[in-house]
């Protein structure tokens, strides 16, 4: 099976600063990596490369099997990659389904017609819990809300790949466990590829099958979880010099 | 916001509305005809910048450029070029403006493109200006205009136009695109919108009519003054409409068009004066208290949850 997303000796510089450094891995399609990494490691600046929202000072992106370097944001979303942003951006006088019918009538689905586009846009914000509030305007959600209108714009673009930039972050253990299952539930009706940054520990133990590290810009790690929770350079970056 | 199917109500104002204007001059002195003239032209502008500012939020301060640009072509094509060719060449000469000064205009936002906007139409003002005494002209008069109801009935269809235009912009899902861009233009370029692009095209189509516009009223007025057909307050009195109709569809600004041009038809002739000092004031009051206009205020009447119009900021 050969990999969705190939990304190979990726880096980007903001000037002197060296953001992201020869960062090399492999998303199969239909698995859940998790990326972690302290503040500053760069990995919402992996995302915004694999985006297009920036573009790499070096290396290569490949997704399904044909590089995306250069392209546009747009062109990158319309080839079935989609992201959320870390501090979440609705469009905030728009209706929580006006929201996701953007997603849905651009995107990878294009829907032409704005009633084609509603009924996946309902369907999505069915699947996320948003279906009751589907009216009201997008700037009366909760955080929590917010994080999953995130996901249900992505997710009505039709999108094969979705970068998921801390979408548990703020919210209590009530609600993390809530969006567990929602984003299982997603993955598992429509056959996603995710690739998830997150902080919540619990929740990319859980839902990842395997696990990238990156630290100040470079990839120190990547395996299963468990991989991961043993070893020595990860635990020595995370909690000191280990012996 | 995209439209709900065109309500009945609506569609019976506006079909009497056309009515009305449509029969005016054959049944009204050249005065009426004139103020109808005038209220057509405020509708054929004030659709037409909605369709880039109201939808995308860029807020131009210029729009008077483009009418300025049509009369200007119209009256130096004077009998070389036939009449209706050279208001269609009008549109034509708008529109590539746009799309020439488009990308590099779009890229900057917020104030910096109202007073971008507003810089720019000036700058082809005094180019204009300085074109014009170069080549020794003073004053240009146009000889055997078209009379007064062939003016008029070219301007009803440029604003029947431009209603036709926000309308058809405004539930379209080049629409969609473009309220989610005013909204976010980063989120929306991410979710597959392509932001540069949509922002150039409303650009484009906002100037098309007020090009042509400027070319059928230099019929109207028969001698040319640069001053006169680049005057900011164009801009500036578009604006006001709008800000008073409220809404990013068709609606709003032909309510504030009806408005302000039926204020100022009151005020004008009785105390010129009173009428710039209650037109600052009226905007102000609109500004600070009803945000989302007139039409914000009927819907809210009507359901209080509809009245969610307008750019957020």
């Amino acid at each position: 099976m050969t990999a969705l997303l190939e990304v190979c000796n990726l880096g980007r510089r903001f000037g002197g600063l060296v953001a992201l450094s020869g960062v090399s891995f492999e998303i199969e399609a239909g698995s859940t990596v998790g990326i972690m990494g302290a503040n500053g490691a760069g990995k919402t600046t992996l995302f915004s490369l694999i985006a297009g929202n920036l573009r790499p000072s070096s290396g290569d992106i490949r997704f399904a099997g044909s590089s995306i370097v250069g392209l546009r944001a747009d062109q990158i979303c319309g080839l079935g990659v989609a992201r959320t942003f870390q501090i979440v951006m609705p469009f905030p006088a728009l209706t929580v389904l006006e929201n996701v019918r953007t997603g849905a009538m651009f995107g990878k689905a294009k829907l032409r017609h704005a009633a084609q586009a509603d009924i996946v846009a309902r369907q999505v914000l069915a699947d996320v819990g948003l279906a009751e509030v589907a009216d009201r305007p997008a700037s009366t959600l909760t955080l929590s809300g917010q994080k999953r209108l995130e996901i249900a714009r992505a997710v009505a673009t039709g999108a094969q790949l979705v970068l998921l930039d801390e979408v548990m972050a703020g919210l209590t253990p009530v609600e993390v466990t809530q969006m567990l299952q929602t984003l299982r539930r997603l993955q598992a009706s429509r056959g996603l590829t995710l690739l998830v940054i997150e902080h919540v520990m619990r929740a990319l133990m859980d839902l990842c099958s395997r696990i990238i590290v990156l630290h100040h810009g470079e990839l120190i790690a990547q395996g299963s979880p468990q991989q991961i929770g043993e070893n020595d350079k990860v635990l020595s970056v995370y909690f000191g010099a280990h012996s | 916001m995209s439209e709900p199917l065109p309500d009945r109500g609506w569609l019976l104002v506006l079909a009497v509305g056309t009515a009305l204007m449509a029969a005016l001059p054959f049944v009204a002195n050249d005065y009426l005809v004139g103020t109808g003239l005038t209220l057509l032209m405020w509708v054929a502008l004030a659709q037409s910048w909605c369709v880039l500012s109201r939808l995308t939020g860029y807020v131009s301060l210029g729009h008077v450029v483009f009418y300025g640009l049509g009369a200007y072509l119209v009256v130096v094509t004077w009998q070389l070029v036939p009449l209706p060719l050279a208001i269609l060449g009008a549109g034509l000469l708008a529109a590539l403006f746009a799309l020439a000064v488009g990308l590099p205009v779009l890229r900057v936002k917020g104030p910096y493109f109202v007073i971008l906007t507003f810089g720019l139409a000036e700058l082809v003002k005094y180019s204009i200006m300085a074109i014009e005494s170069a080549s020794g002209i003073a004053s240009r008069i146009l000889f055997g205009t078209p009379d007064l109801v062939r003016v008029y009935f070219a301007m009803f269809a440029l604003a029947a136009a431009a209603i036709l235009l926000l309308s058809w912009v405004s539930r379209s899902r080049f629409g969609h695109g473009l309220r989610s861009l005013r909204e976010n233009e980063l989120a929306a370029e991410t979710l597959g919108v392509p932001v540069v692009r949509y922002k150039l095209l409303a650009f484009v189509l906002s100037a098309a009519i007020p090009g042509m516009v400027g070319a059928v009223m230099a019929l109207r007025s028969t001698y040319f003054v640069v001053g006169q057909v680049f005057d900011p307050m164009i801009s500036i009195t578009v604006i006001a409409m709008a800000i008073l109709g409220g809404g990013d569809n068709a609606k709003g600004p032909l309510l504030g068009v009806i408005f302000l041009t039926a204020l100022s038809e009151l005020l004008w002739a009785q105390a010129p004066l009173l009428y710039m000092i209650i037109l600052g004031l009226v905007l102000v009051v609109f500004v600070l208290l009803v945000p989302d206009g007139l039409l914000g205020m009927f819907e809210r009447r009507h359901s209080p949850t509809a009245a969610r119009i307008g750019p957020s900021q």
